[in-house]
């Protein structure tokens, strides 16, 4: 199948997902079908795809907001002489790149430079990443790099902070380093010392509960794994009959999100999952502890969760078929929403700490065991880019103090910068709404104090996307191993010690 | 005159152009269509077989010849077994359903009475959907929540809430088929009403007068006569179902586990993950399936397309 046949159809099926979340209307979903079924997908459709879902509120003012006079000087000063060029970039749907599609304008009005994003799902967003870098093709100036790939792509793209020092014609004024949260630069966007991108995103776990459901049986909001796993439990004995359960989950077979959900599980119990010495630890006693946890919390969990990713979590939360769940804080606006039918009974709270965790040290590859699994990414600029200091400016612009504030103004997710968690107009929408910030405390003290990091390595894209989650896939299906946790994460090791052996890591 | 004529004919002859390139030949009528050829069917080929015989490092992402080490790994790759057996599951089982089911639609349809003619274009209408628009349509329905479909099965008890007929290894396939055979069941319906008006009236005429029932027409008639247009039915929709991807990849995305993965979701799922030397092998191995089995059924059944 070729790469764009697969574009296509991928582009569809997003297109109608869209469309079934009610994101898109009936006109626009068979504009966008009838393309397609043209045969558009020479346009490109994927760009137009739609996999994790914006969950903010474009509506909002803030999004429309005019930039400071400063700032569009600036643009005009550095930029217009880049005028008629073309920057691409691919991302997913992730809140602040949906944002800056919608206010780019902001950008090209000043400059002249055309921008254009391809929104796609993730796993289309690394292999054309991928693509890109093999052929050193240039097709696109800026990649969108999730936490998990930095370490793939570190040789294929610039360090940022270097050339803010070197090209000094170009350096934005007051772009100020020293104001993004270091626990993110240092998570998401270093890798063996080299700055892999600018911190774009970070979506992260936190533990959130219905205050209603929680009150109406007396039990108290949870601080611990332990604390978690009874009113999990609890919950669905007195409310399964409603058709409420504990908890859901995203533990969809082969999806990224089951490895998310899995890995979460083993550190909450102080496991890891390579040990220094770069074996696989799935399969220790801390992490099989991690994994039957998992297993018994899918009993307390709707039986659609085994086929959700983010999405199909969220919506049980939306649809009110969970009461307790550890998961990405970026469904808080959403649950927030004006049409929300849950909108003002879902909490934030810190995420549920669990046994001692193990020691950075005692892990592998640069993984750092916590509480808060984090999904972060970067945006990064091409070694390989047909327009490179015009990328360099459109990325400066995106992550600069003002712009990222006013995504997270419209988008209610977390801020890269310390500014924009102190921004008095972040504070002010810390309210049950639409693009709610209220969760943003929480996520603030996550993120300074039990951020938690996937292993950096080049192999790991691979391996949180095809042998892990297809084989955890079989063990929660009851496709293989019978139940067996132990069997299915000693399997696992045999396949990933395998090939980290074989690429000689 | 006569000289002058003489040298413009020299001259012709001294810039014409060779004769396999002038209208006369038909090389240059041949040359869009080689071209064509060559650029998008030869050369993605003869790269993917260029691949297979490279061993690629995910790190260094160099790629070193060595011929034998994925077609070994393929071999040995119990997910690439796996992924036949549901492949050859999932063709066998759908093209039996889609065929027997086709068939008895154009028999029925098979009328110049009023009405027939709108049911017959009407039959037509879910093979101008998009199959990754279907199959949204059917995830949907089979939602284990809400979808109408699977609360239907779980009104019959044929299916329990529990079990969501996409969650679960068991039953996923069954509901990716379902997607397939609601879309393209009207294909066969098309190419069985073709060749059933196609059919002479006089065996049947004969038939009648010798007092054969419908069934025995139908046995001893129909099929027999019908025997070349189901071979080629059988054959088009057959390597097109052993290509299966849409439904699998928007439905269950191979899941769950690996029960609905096919070879070319298989072959997806690695090539996304970069190891693009291993994905172009497991798609040639699907390639060189399709060869052998259509090969061997058109030597069998004598159909020449």
């Amino acid at each position: 199948m070729s790469f764009k046949e697969y574009d296509k159809k991928t582009y569809l099926a997003d297109t109608a997902r869209a469309f079934a979340n009610r994101k898109i209307s009936k006109r626009e979903f068979l504009k966008k079908a009838g393309l397609a079924g043209l045969g558009f997908s020479a346009f490109g459709a994927g760009m137009l795809g739609n996999q994790r879902v914006f969950r903010g509120d474009l509506s909002t003012s803030s999004a429309y907001a005019g930039q400071a006079e400063d700032l569009t000087k600036w643009l005009k000063d550095v930029g217009s002489k880049f005028k008629g060029q073309k920057i691409r970039y691919t991302s997913e749907a992730t809140p602040p790149t949906v944002v800056l599609n919608q206010i780019k304008k902001e950008f090209t009005d000043p400059t002249g430079i055309e921008v254009e994003i391809e929104i796609v799902p993730l796993e289309q967003v690394l292999a054309k990443a991928l693509q890109d870098v093999q052929g050193q093709l240039g097709s696109y100036d800026l990649y969108y790099l999730d936490q998990s790939w930095s370490a793939t792509f570190a040789n294929d793209v610039v360090d940022p902070i270097e050339l803010y020092k070197s090209k000094k014609d170009l350096a934005m004024p007051g772009f100020d380093w020293d104001d993004f949260s270091k626990p993110l630069m240092n998570g998401l966007a270093m890798y063996n010392g080299k700055c892999t991108g600018i911190p774009f995103d970070i979506p992260i776990f936190i533990t959130m509960y219905r205050q209603d459901i929680l009150d109406k049986h007396g039990i108290k909001p949870p601080s611990t794994v332990d604390e978690f796993t009874a009113a999990v439990k609890a919950i669905t004995a007195a409310e399964k009959g409603n058709g409420m359960y504990g908890t859901g989950l995203q533990a969809k077979s082969g999806h990224y999100s089951l490895e998310c959900d899995w890995t979460q599980a083993i550190w909450n119990e102080g496991g890891s999952i390579f040990t220094k010495d770069k074996k696989f630890s799935g399969n220790d006693e801390a992490g099989i502890r991690g994994l039957k946890w998992y297993q018994e919390m899918l009993k307390n969990a709707p039986p659609q969760s085994t086929a959700a990713n983010w999405d199909g979590q969220f919506e049980m939360m939306a649809a009110g078929q969970c009461a307790l769940v550890t998961s990405w804080d970026e469904f808080f606006p959403g649950l927030d929403a004006d049409d929300s039918k849950v909108k003002g009974l879902w909490q934030p709270l810190k995420p549920v700490t669990g046994k001692a965790l193990r020691k950075v040290a005692d892990a592998g590859f640069g993984e750092i065991p916590n509480y808060g699994h984090q999904g972060g990414s970067t945006l990064s600029l091409s070694k390989y880019a047909k327009n490179p200091d015009a990328a360099w400016i459109f990325m400066q612009w995106a992550c600069s103090k003002e712009i990222m504030t006013r995504c997270t103004l419209t988008g209610g997710f977390a801020p890269m910068r310390l500014s924009s968690f102190a921004d008095p107009r972040v504070k002010e929408k810390a309210r049950v709404g639409a693009g709610t910030t209220r969760h943003l405390d929480v996520v603030k003290w996550t993120i300074d104090n039990a951020m938690a990091s996937e292993p950096d390595m080049p192999l790991w894209a691979g391996f949180s996307t095809n042998e892990l989650p297809i084989e955890l896939g079989k063990l929660v299906t009851g496709q293989d191993y019978n139940g067996d946790a132990k069997k299915c994460m000693d399997n696992v090791a045999k396949l990933i010690d395998a090939k980290v052996k074989e690429a000689g890591l | 005159m006569v000289v002058q004529a003489s040298n413009r004919q020299e001259t012709r002859k001294l810039f014409a152009l060779p004769r396999f390139l002038t209208a006369e030949h038909p090389f240059p009528w041949l040359l869009p269509a080689t071209a064509m050829m060559v650029i998008f069917g030869i050369y993605p080929l003869a790269y993917a077989i260029w691949l297979s015989l490279h061993k690629r490092n995910v790190v260094t992402r160099a790629n070193v010849f060595d011929p034998a080490y994925n077609w070994f790994k393929v071999l040995h790759d119990e997910r690439v077994w796996n992924a036949l057996g549901n492949t050859l599951l999932y063709t066998v089982i759908a093209l039996t359903i889609q065929l027997v089911l086709g068939l008895l639609i154009a028999l029925l349809l098979d009328s110049d009475r009023k009405g027939y003619s709108i049911l017959r274009a009407l039959m037509t209408l879910p093979l101008v959907v998009p199959p990754a628009v279907t199959a949204m349509m059917f995830l949907l329905m089979l939602d284990g929540s809400f979808g109408v479909l699977s609360r239907s099965l779980y009104a019959l008890n044929l299916l329990s809430p529990a079990k969501p007929i996409l969650a679960n290894s068991s039953t996923a396939l069954a509901g990716v088929l379902l997607a397939d055979i609601w879309q393209w069941t009207p294909f066969m319906v098309l190419i069985m009403m073709a060749g059933l008006r196609s059919l002479p009236k006089e065996p049947f005429e004969a038939a009648a007068i010798d007092g054969a029932t419908a069934i025995q027409a139908f046995f001893r008639l129909t099929l027999p006569l019908m025997s070349r247009v189901i071979a080629i039915a059988v054959l088009i929709r057959g390597i097109d179902l052993f290509r299966i991807f849409d439904y699998v990849k928007v439905m269950t995305d191979s899941g769950p586990g690996t029960a609905t993965e096919t070879l070319t979701s298989y072959s997806g799922r690695i090539y996304f993950t970069g190891e693009f030397t291993y994905a172009s092998t497991i798609a040639l191995l699907t390639l060189i399936i399709v060869i052998v089995v259509s090969t061997i059924f058109m030597k069998l059944f004598r159909v020449k397309l």
